[in-house]
């Protein structure tokens, strides 16, 4: 089985079951706490996703070590990169 | 290759750990809304701090609405400054 055809059977298999609990499929009659928790999950799971993501960004920026040498050596590349095509009549 | 490696600069700092307060902020929000809210006896004084469960689906709806208008608008900005003349032969 491919990768695509397990995700979404993994997602068929989860949205049948929140539709169940959701729209009482099945009239189970649970509790209606159930429901209330149960309805918004869908929009719960991608707002909970992009806090991850947000926060992983974060993170990262707030631990991205500067390299001072590398960055002193990019540029003097840059200058170098720019000047040999100057020579060749590239206009900038 | 060796290089001496410093810790990322002030601002970087701030607004990343900004960042990740703001997610912890807002995902503790958003959990106390949805999932623990429902099982809160009616007369608690916590729903008072929170809109109508209906909102809970609306407002992250209009934001991603507005999410997309936004990077489509600056799609369309910055396509249709490149847009070159056809040239003629």
């Amino acid at each position: 089985m491919t990768k695509l055809l397990e995700w979404v059977f993994g997602v068929s298999v989860i949205g049948a079951a929140w539709a169940l609990v959701t729209f009482d499929l099945l009239n189970l009659r649970l509790p209606v706490a159930y429901k209330e928790v149960a309805w918004p999950m869908p929009v719960y799971l991608l707002v909970v996703f992009g806090c991850y993501s947000l926060a992983t960004v974060g993170y990262r920026v707030a631990t991205f070590n500067d390299c001072e040498e590398a960055s002193k050596e990019l540029q003097d590349q840059i200058k170098e990169a720019k000047e040999d095509l100057r020579k060749k009549g590239l206009k900038m | 290759m060796l290089s001496i490696f410093l810790t990322a600069t002030g601002a970087d700092q701030a607004v990343g750990m900004g960042l990740v307060g703001f997610s912890l902020l807002l995902f503790t929000y958003y959990t106390i809304w949805v999932i623990i809210l429902p099982f809160v006896d009616s007369d608690h004084v916590a729903h008072q701090y929170f809109l109508q469960r209906e909102y809970s689906v609306i407002l992250p709806g209009i934001a991603a609405l507005i999410l997309l208008l936004s990077v489509g608008t600056f799609i369309g900005v910055v396509t249709w400054k490149n847009r070159k003349p056809k040239k003629v032969d």
